[in-house]
């Protein structure tokens, strides 16, 4: 069709009521902008949530527990097979926390293409020796490569060098609190105490602050080689398996796998942290329905005007069917007019929110818990600019649709005769 | 050569009383004919134009231009009958006052799309001349006096080269002057000018 004349019929009718055509238009603008703007922000919260805990935390994480065992040698017996047997106050053997076969475990789940990454870990439980004071104090062996990949360790770390702790011999990264606590700074040396009362030297090489006070009054970090010889252990010694993987959906299941496959308990992260889950998803829900809200206001508006511009332009809408556009001329000469102010609208919009965006990220934004941020976190994720632009674009159209089809009804000879 | 022709047209209105304004109207119009429909006011002259232009189709009897019937055809296609061959000259002008009175004779030829819109231009450049009005092509409609508007609204009747023009109480066509344009029409472009006078 003859898209030309109806690009230029529809643009001389949007000019000659052009006020009202920008106000129509500011709408969809604010719209799309009030959307943008939300969703960034919501979306840069919960990436910042999300990092908080969720990339903190390993997908399925392996350990071993010292259980109890299942079968007692009663069970065993050939004599009581068809007898309940009861044992009361059951102990589990003298077992150490260690996942068995650690390298042959490690070397299975690097080969399985659904794993991103597995950093190992070793926890000891010590006494921070200040003075006569024992602090109680949990040290994490950590594989620091493997531990900064997979989990951002060096985003928490504020003072000193993360890489130190792989490089330095016998190095510990205290709790930021905890030093405060202790009264030491990075230099230092503290002596911690292992369960059998061996007292070990560790030289300071840095601070974190994970964002949560107790935590970092307790817990530090070591290089693995440094905790198993704090333990005495050999370089076998693993008592966790910390796995990240491509999927994080897939994680129930193949948590249930490991765990039958090598005899650990596993646990996933859906089940560790349940409610970070459900909160990330209602908050998106409610900027999603936000910002629909405002674009289907915005829809209405453009209703509005355009069966005002319809009723206003009767007699020109007459004129050009007597003269030879039909009622599907004049339809997609509405729905133009419509979609004009849908896509100026709505690009405006996207930039205007994408200035908004900028705006909130200069935003200083101090919250002691979280050392690396600095300002209102924003996430420039194309996704929102993607579903903002297709929704201006539908919405306008069904703010177009239904007063193009009227003025595409309208009879000439009715508007004529009538004069 | 008949270029319309009415068959045994009726028209009823229903509201508020049935009252029927056409009575088996039955005529033909030859090429370059002329022709007048005079009556009282009221009598159905307006009712009857519109069903000719193929804007009216609520009507019972045949319409058949330039040898084709006009019943049953499509809106869209009646659309295309009256762009192409049909000019119609309303009572009260009816001009677009959003364009200018240039792009008010071009539309009709633009959505006919048999020239470029260069050519469509230079067409209506000479038909304003035609009518005397070429100076005020780049003006406004609502620029213009009553006389000057339906002078633009013949140029633009004339626009597509139609068959057949229909004009209903084309006052201007009825001064002295124009009255030499509508035997220039007839002549030069062989169409015919349906008219009244009360
Ligand atoms: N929409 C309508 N509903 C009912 N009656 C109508 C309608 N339009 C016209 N009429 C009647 O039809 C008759 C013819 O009208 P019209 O063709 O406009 O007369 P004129 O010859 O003056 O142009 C008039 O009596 C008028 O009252
Ligand atoms: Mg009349």
């Amino acid at each position: 069709m003859n898209f030309k004349l109806i690009a230029s019929v529809s643009r001389s009718l949007l000019f000659a009521r052009w006020k009202q055509t920008l106000i129509a238009a500011i709408g969809v603008t604010f719209g799309i902008t009030m959307f943008i703007a939300l969703l960034s922000f919501m979306g840069g919260l919960n990436g910042l949530l999300d990092s908080l805990i969720i990339n903190r935390t390993p997908h399925i994480r392996l350990y071993k527990e010292v259980l109890p065992s299942d079968i007692q040698p009663v069970d065993l017996s050939a004599q009581y097979t068809n007898h309940y047997n009861f044992v009361n106050s059951i102990r589990p053997k003298n077992e150490r926390p260690e996942i068995q076969n650690s390298f042959a475990v490690i070397n299975a789940l690097e080969n399985d293409r659904r794993v991103l990454g597995v950093a190992p870990k070793v926890t000891a439980q010590v006494f921070y020796n200040v003075g006569l004071v024992n602090l109680t104090g949990l040290i994490n062996g950590i594989d620091v490569d493997a531990e900064n990949r997979l989990f951002a360790f060096s985003e928490y770390v504020t003072a000193g060098n993360f890489v130190d702790l792989k490089n330095i011999p016998n190095s510990i990264i205290l709790g930021k609190a905890g030093a405060e606590k202790m009264m030491v700074e990075i230099g230092d040396v503290i002596s911690v105490t292992n369960p059998r009362g061996d007292r070990i030297p560790l030289k300071v090489v840095g601070l974190f602050e994970s964002g949560i006070q107790e935590l970092d009054k307790v817990q530090s970090y070591a290089s693995i080689t440094t905790c198993q010889k704090i333990l005495g252990e050999s370089s076998g010694y693993i008592t966790d398996l910390q796995i990240k993987l491509h999927d994080m959906t897939l994680a129930p299941e193949m948590a249930k796998e490991y765990s039958e496959l090598f005899d650990t308990e596993a646990v996933d992260i859906q089940s560790a942290n349940a409610q970070f889950d459900t909160g990330s998803s209602v908050r998106t829900l409610i900027s999603y329905a936000v910002g629909v809200t405002l674009l289907i206001v915005a829809g209405f508006g453009i209703y509005n005007i355009l069966n005002m511009m319809i009723y206003e332009k009767m007699d020109s809408i007459a004129i050009l069917k007597a003269t030879g556009f039909s009622g599907k001329d004049v339809n997609r000469i509405f729905i133009f007019i419509a979609l004009t102010i849908g896509i100026f609208g709505g690009l405006l919009g996207l930039l205007f929110g994408f200035g908004a965006s900028v705006l909130i990220d200069q935003i200083p934004f101090d919250t002691p818990a979280l050392p690396h941020i600095t300002t209102y976190p924003v996430s420039y994720n194309p996704k929102f600019y993607i579903i903002g632009g297709i929704f201006s674009l539908v919405t306008t159209y069904f703010a177009g649709y239904f007063p193009s089809q009227k003025a595409s009804k309208i009879d000439p000879v009715i508007i004529i005769r009538g004069k | 050569m008949k270029i319309l022709e009415a068959k045994n047209i009726n028209k009823s209105f229903h509201d508020p009383i049935t009252i029927q304004v056409l009575k088996e109207v039955t005529f033909s119009i030859e090429q370059g004919e002329f022709i007048s429909v005079i009556g009282k006011s009221g009598c159905g002259k307006s009712t009857l134009l519109y069903i000719l232009s193929t804007m009216d189709t609520d009507y019972e009897g045949d319409l058949i231009i330039d040898g084709v019937l006009m019943r049953n055809k499509k809106e869209a296609e009646l659309a295309r009958v009256r762009n192409e061959k049909i000019g119609f000259v309303f009572q009260f002008h009816y001009l677009l006052n959003e364009f200018s009175v240039l792009r008010n004779v071009m539309l009709p030829g633009i959505k006919l799309g048999k020239y470029s819109d260069q050519e469509v231009e230079h067409k209506a450049m000479e038909k304003l001349k035609i009518l005397g009005i070429e100076s005020e092509a780049k003006k406004k409609p609502n620029q213009l006096s009553g006389g000057q508007k339906q002078r633009v609204a013949i140029a633009r009747a004339l626009i597509n080269d139609p068959l057949i023009i229909m004009a209903d109480e084309p006052l201007v066509i009825l001064t002295k002057k124009t009255a030499n344009w509508s035997l220039t029409f007839s002549r030069s472009y062989l169409m015919s000018i349906i008219s009244r006078c009360s």
